[in-house]
């Protein structure tokens, strides 16, 4: 409004800065990268676009460009319910809800490795807990959760939504936590029930907030490299792997630098044009408070 | 009476849903008081043989003495917890840039940040190592803490949203005042952002604590290890120390839950401020 | 006056041999390994050294393999690689190509002799060709592959134990003995064998029946009849005779608890899985090894054992060859103390591997001389340019080969059909390494 030319500029020093130095020139390097051949050991090597040619040929990259949809997708929608869930649940000042509040945020620094390993206990098709109480409930041809290529990537998602909830309820609490009491004092007052008031005044006020969470789940889903190595290692054979998973494989095991930076490019286009699209659409159902 | 029961009922769900969220983190602090050959039995076991004997602590011990681990943890924190501060700062003069003023080439910078934050770090590490390398800042803490001190996409964004949710009103009222932009910020929009400033933190800091890759090709010095660093000794070729690498974990966990514990008091119900006069 | 002279002429003669002494240079070399576990037993190790080197430094770094490998490619590409570095079967090739790593075939002519180590092994670290071409680092250490067998089990169903003589048709009726399955509607209980994709399950077999997986240069595919035979012998166990579980229902567990927390019968690994063996089991039963049972199709003079090196190698761009060499020998000879050394790792040097020390016949399996006779005969690996990208490897284990043969023991796909995509897939993946066969 009436900041002037300046100010903007001085308030934004740092971010440019960090952006030019640390991010812009690397991110060009990996750009040009993608057009070499280059082990990381050695010295890359010009091939054009060869690597592009390769990604879309490859059968591979397609299924793992579909697994890396289908997950980003579920996982959008699973962690911000389950987010909203509990950031509602934990809103209230109850007595000891801050116990609450760090129970629910611990899966979210509970090393992925410990995370894996008990999942993969209770998954597990000879010991687990869950197959062998669906067994006793009469339950028959109970898949391998994890082993199945048809069920591993679901289950990969729900174990992730699972340890990422308690992140996106702080998200949602600080928005939850925008919205003054004097709103639902008179809605109260008017005679709204409980649901009422989730849905005519928390709801919207929240689009704004909700709307940039799910970017921010949108760009957690495509870092799910951790969790997929703790549960599955992409497996079997790439069902359960998507691009992060695979991005870091031909980086830093294969060493195909310049492939890895091929796809991280074809990624990068794809999320960045659901992005775009979302920020046009936003106009459309993010209320604003004024 | 109503408001009673509805409490009772509160509560148990609370609770369910924290032993949905709880056992993992059970089973590693329980793990972390067996020996080697304990921790994989099939079915799994969960306690220890070793509880509430002379032995419970060994693998504390091993993990504190002979392996220097409470250094780790504490050059983490140092490192960590600069990371997330200078993340605050970066984070939240530039959110409020982008939400309240208007400059040109707005929407380009922040698509460039919104951009950069979709890369993998894998594809862009090699680069930012070979300049790293040129600055000089090879095996000190420079690489860990100031590209992310200074280039929190996260954090700016997190910040954006919440000042553009800030009614005009309270600006105008400011504006009406006589504040300049610095006292509308620092005196206006920061304070009313204590729960995302919090959030912040908390999120910085772990993000920061949790990083391997950059530790492990920067840091050389054993004195200078972080705590990811130092659970990475528990691993072998072979196979890991299970034990002891969980043991060490939760002793590394800690500093995430103190940090997040203490900010809890600035999740408290918020009532708009309008802030003071500048 | 001249026994004066004569004295300051020897004082300054000693005084300047002292000062000469005293500015004998000071170097510090980098060392590099990938096994954190072993760190402060290779400090000590390097402790001996520096001793017996005063004018030598040694600075060791650790990191477990997965931070390893990024770490020295970064290095690398920085122009930055430390002296002295463990080398792997897997990246020697690629690394030896590229030009990073010392070729120290004159130094091993010159100082080291050769019946002293097993010497067969050596050729793993030859490039390109493993039988002639010079050598680009050296092993300190080897692993084998060998049976593991459960005797209680084995005393349970009145079977003799493996043995030398054994015929694959030995091994299958002993697995279906052993395999049992109280109720048809749930897993057995205990599986007679085990085995999945796992290079270290599948290419002892292959090589046992004088099969090959590569071609003669070790640049294509070529999987022969030999092999296919011992990949549908292993099928059948698994689709026809149910001895061995699909790969989906060991979803869940580590690979190497299968066998010690007892739910096989019998096992094949790698030798170093003995540590893990004796970790896990303990005494709760009694086990031993044998060799992997020769193949039907095997003829005299075929014989090739599978076992490979883990190696050191020198830096290319290193300041300092000589030091880096005495290091190096000192990491492979005779001082090396035994307990650096796993059990079941072999020592490259045999008097060490020999001692009973390393043999450890008093603990399980008791037998580990048998792992020695395999050092003793020719060694065939399908390790080259690209390996782990075709054959499934680590992070990777669920691809490539690992994962085709995965889904025939989940009955996804037949023998042939895996052989199919194995050609095809790995060969599109060695002609990017190897574009002449």
């Amino acid at each position: 409004m009436r900041y002037g030319k300046v100010a903007p500029w001085l308030f934004i020093t740092p971010t440019i800065l960090g952006l030019v130095f640390f991010r812009i020139g690397p991110i060009i390097a990996a750009f040009l990268a993608s057009f070499t051949s280059w082990n990381v050991f050695s010295p890359p090597q010009w091939i054009g676009t060869s690597n592009y040619v390769e990604l879309f040929n490859s059968g591979t990259f397609w299924m793992i460009l579909r697994n890396t949809l289908v997950f980003s997708l579920m996982y959008v929608m699973g962690v911000m319910v389950c987010g909203l869930f509990l950031a509602i649940l934990v809103n209230n000042r109850l007595r000891a809800i801050t116990f609450f509040r760090g129970l629910y945020y611990l899966p979210v620094i509970t090393s992925t490795v410990a995370i894996g390993v008990v999942w993969s206990w209770i998954l597990s098709p000879r010991f687990g807990v869950l197959p062998n109480v669906l067994a006793d409930l009469g339950v028959h041809n109970i898949p391998s959760f994890l082993g199945d290529s048809r069920y591993a990537l679901l289950t990969l998602v729900m174990v992730y939504i699972w340890k990422m909830s308690g992140y996106h309820m702080i998200l949602f609490l600080a928005g939850l936590q925008n919205i003054p009491e004097e709103y639902y004092e008179a809605a109260k007052i008017d005679g709204a029930t409980r649901w009422q008031s989730l849905r005519h005044i928390t709801l919207p006020l929240l689009s704004s907030t909700t709307f940039f969470i799910g970017i921010i789940a949108l760009i957690q889903s495509l870092q799910s490299f951790d969790i997929t190595m703790a549960m599955t290692e992409g497996g079997p054979n790439y069902a359960s792997a998507t691009l992060s998973f695979f991005t870091y494989i031909n980086a830093f095991v294969h060493f195909r630098m310049g492939y890895a930076s091929a796809m991280s490019f074809v990624l990068l286009i794809i999320v960045g044009v659901i992005t775009f699209i979302n920020f046009y659409a936003r106009k459309y159902w993010v209320e604003t408070v004024d | 009476m109503v408001k009673i029961y509805r409490k009772i009922a509160l509560y148990v769900l609370l609770l369910f849903v924290g032993s949905l969220t709880v056992f993992p983190f059970l089973w590693m602090v329980a793990t972390s008081f067996k020996s080697m050959g304990e921790v994989f039995r099939l079915p799994p076991t969960f306690t220890s043989s070793a509880l509430f004997t002379d032995r419970m602590w060994d693998n504390y011990r091993t993990v504190l003495d002979q392996h220097n681990f409470l250094r780790y943890v504490l050059n983490s924190v140092i490192v960590a917890g600069s990371a997330a501060l200078g993340q605050l700062f970066t984070c939240s003069l530039g959110g409020f840039a982008f939400a309240r003023m208007k400059f040109r080439g707005k929407n380009i910078v922040f698509g460039t940040l919104l951009a950069t934050m979709m890369i993998p770090v894998e594809v862009t590490i090699i680069p930012e190592y070979l300049l790293m390398l040129k600055l000089g800042w090879y095996n000190t803490y420079l690489p860990l803490i100031v590209p992310s001190m200074l280039v929190g996409s996260f954090g700016t964004f997190l910040f954006r949203g919440f000042f553009e949710n800030i009614p005009s009103s309270i600006e105008e009222a400011a504006f009406i005042d006589g504040a300049n932009p610095w006292q509308m910020f620092y005196r206006v929009f920061f304070p009313n952002a204590k729960p995302v400033s919090a959030s912040l933190i908390i999120i910085a800091f772990m993000n920061n604590w949790n990083d391997l890759l950059r530790p492990v090709i920067y840091l050389e010095s054993n004195r200078l290890y972080t705590a990811t660093m130092g659970l990475m000794q528990f691993k072998g070729a072979y196979g890991a120390q299970w034990h002891l690498l969980l043991a060490a974990s939760v002793v590394s966990v800690i500093p995430l839950i103190v940090v997040y514990i203490s900010l809890q008091k600035y999740f408290v119900s918020g009532m708009l401020t309008s802030g003071s006069k500048g | 006056m001249k026994r004066n002279l004569v004295i300051v002429l020897l004082a300054t003669l000693l005084v300047a041999s002292l000062s000469a002494f005293a500015m004998a240079e000071q170097i510090t070399l980098r060392y590099f390994m990938w096994d954190p576990e072993f760190q402060q037993m290779e400090a000590e190790l390097i402790r001996g050294f520096e001793a017996e080197n005063p004018n030598i430094k040694v600075e060791m770094t650790a990191l477990d393999p997965t931070n390893f490998w990024p770490r020295l490619a970064a290095m690398a590409a920085a122009g930055e690689l430390p002296d002295v570095f463990s080398m792997s079967t897997g990246y020697i090739d690629t690394w030896a190509r590229d030009g990073l790593l010392l070729n120290i075939q004159h130094l091993v002519d010159r100082d080291l002799n050769l019946d002293d180590y097993f010497y067969n092994v050596f050729a793993e670290d030859r490039f390109p060709n493993k039988d002639t071409s010079d050598m680009y680092a050296i092993p300190y250490a080897w692993v084998g592959s060998v049976l593991f067998y459960n005797k209680d089990m084995f005393d349970a169903a009145g079977l003799e134990y493996p043995n030398d003589d054994w015929t694959w048709d030995d091994f299958q009726n002993a697995a279906i003995a052993l395999t049992i399955q109280s109720n048809p509607n749930r897993a057995p209980e205990q599986y007679g064998f085990w085995w999945y994709g796992r290079y270290s399950h599948v290419e002892p077999w292959v090589y046992a029946n004088g099969g090959r997986i590569l071609n003669e240069n070790k640049t294509r595919i070529a999987i022969d009849d030999k092999a296919k035979e011992a990949l549908q012998f292993l099928s059948d166990l698994t689709n026809v005779h149910g001895v061995s579980m699909a790969h989906r229902d060991m979803a869940g567990m580590r690979q190497q608890d299968l066998f010690p927390l007892q739910q096989a019968a019998m096992w094949v690994d790698g030798s170093w899985m003995i540590d893990h063996v004796r970790t896990v089991a303990g005494d709760s039963f009694r086990w031993g090894i044998a060799h992997v049972p020769k193949g039907p199709s095997l003829e005299p003079g075929e014989e090739r054992s599978y076992y490979w090196p883990d190696s050191v190698g020198i830096a290319a761009t290193t300041k300092h060859e000589d030091e880096a060499w005495a290091f190096v020998k000192y990491l492979i000879g005779a001082n090396r103390p035994v307990e650096t050394y796993m059990p079941g790792k072999v020592p490259i040097y045999k008097d060490i591997a020999y001692s009973e020390e390393w043999l450890q016949q008093d603990q399980q399996p008791g037998n580990m001389e048998l792992i020695l006779e395999l050092g003793e005969t020719p060694v065939r690996t399908t390790f080259n340019m690209g390996w782990s990208e075709w054959r499934g490897y680590a992070s990777t284990g669920g691809a490539g080969m690992n994962g085709e043969l995965d889904a025939v023991t989940n009955g996804q796909q037949t023998v042939e059909q895996a052989i199919e995509n194995i050609t095809r897939d790995g060969n599109a993946v060695l002609e990017r390494y190897y574009p002449e066969p």
